[in-house]
């Protein structure tokens, strides 16, 4: 949702592990998404991934690289052709949302907490 | 989980009392009036709601069926917007209105805070979360889509679960 702001998220929330910052990172991007939901339907190479969503190679392999390190998706390479499929990360854009909301809803509190602390005895 | 926020401020979360909800809730050292305040008053919300970030209320109409749309900044230039309708609104008490942001468009999720006066100054905020899916929204469900939001929650469960 927000590359810059996930950290700041995450140092509030104590239950949600660091380590949930690169699937964040990972699903924030509309591409990344459609990607996985491509990938859920059937495996692909990068090449037809790129076709798909009217991109260059190099492109597609910036994306997919960052879904691989994410978990989100695994790649095997057999002679020149190097297959997607979802990785064992079943996360979904949309478990992603849910997450990311869930921070957002809970750093909002903290803030509001602090709000309240900051402008104390400012309102009747 | 309990965790002192600021030595007045207690955190208490609840997550996921159902397949589907969130719920998060919080008790303030401040009145309930000026807890309310704080969610109504555009200049106050602007002060909190985005946790930092500049906020911009394009539109806030805190009335049953009233839109409500705000646009958050974040430091690297981005922009991010949310909004809404206003499903309840009873001064003081309840909030109930509708949320979706930009970027998973038609994913809308129903929430509703509600604010308990504690009687001795502090005042509970209670938020529960109901999400829905596009299908789910738009009331294209057949039999086999309804699981997908259950699923999701499984998949969140699960990782959160495998997590150090």
């Amino acid at each position: 949702m927000r590359r810059g702001e996930v950290g700041n998220i995450l140092n509030h929330m104590v239950q949600y592990p660091t380590d949930l910052d690169s699937v964040f990172t990972a699903v924030a991007d509309g591409t990344r998404r459609g990607i996985l939901e491509r990938l859920g339907r059937r495996e692909a190479s990068i090449t037809e991934l790129a076709e798909q969503f009217g991109m260059t190679l190099t492109g597609m392999k910036k994306h997919v690289q960052l879904l691989e390190k994410a978990g989100l998706v695994r790649t095997r390479k057999v002679g020149r052709v190097r297959t997607c499929t979802l990785g064992t990360r079943r996360l979904t854009a949309e478990a992603a949302w849910i997450a990311n909301y869930h921070q957002m809803l809970e750093a909002q509190l903290d803030s509001l907490g602090e709000f309240l602390e900051r402008t104390k005895g400012e309102q009747p | 989980m309990t965790t002192s926020i600021n030595g007045t401020t207690m955190r208490h979360t609840l997550t996921t009392p159902t397949d589907r909800t969130i719920r998060v809730e919080r008790i303030f050292d401040a009145t309930r009036d000026r807890v309310w305040r704080a969610y109504t008053e555009p200049a106050l919300l602007a002060q909190w709601w985005g946790r930092g970030n500049k906020l911009v209320i394009e539109k806030m109409e805190v009335v049953r069926g009233g839109h409500w749309r705000y646009v958050e900044h974040t430091p690297d230039g981005e922009a991010h917007g949310f909004e809404g309708r206003y499903r309840e609104v009873t001064p003081q008490d309840r909030i109930v209105r509708t949320f979706e942001w930009d970027g998973m468009p038609g994913y809308t999720i129903l929430e509703t805070a509600e604010f308990t006066d504690l009687g001795d100054g502090r005042t509970r905020v209670t938020g529960t979360s109901l999400f829905f899916t596009p299908e789910e929204r738009d009331g294209m469900l057949h039999s086999g889509m309804e699981g997908g939001m259950a699923q999701s929650f499984e998949a969140l469960d699960r990782l959160l679960a495998k997590a150090p």
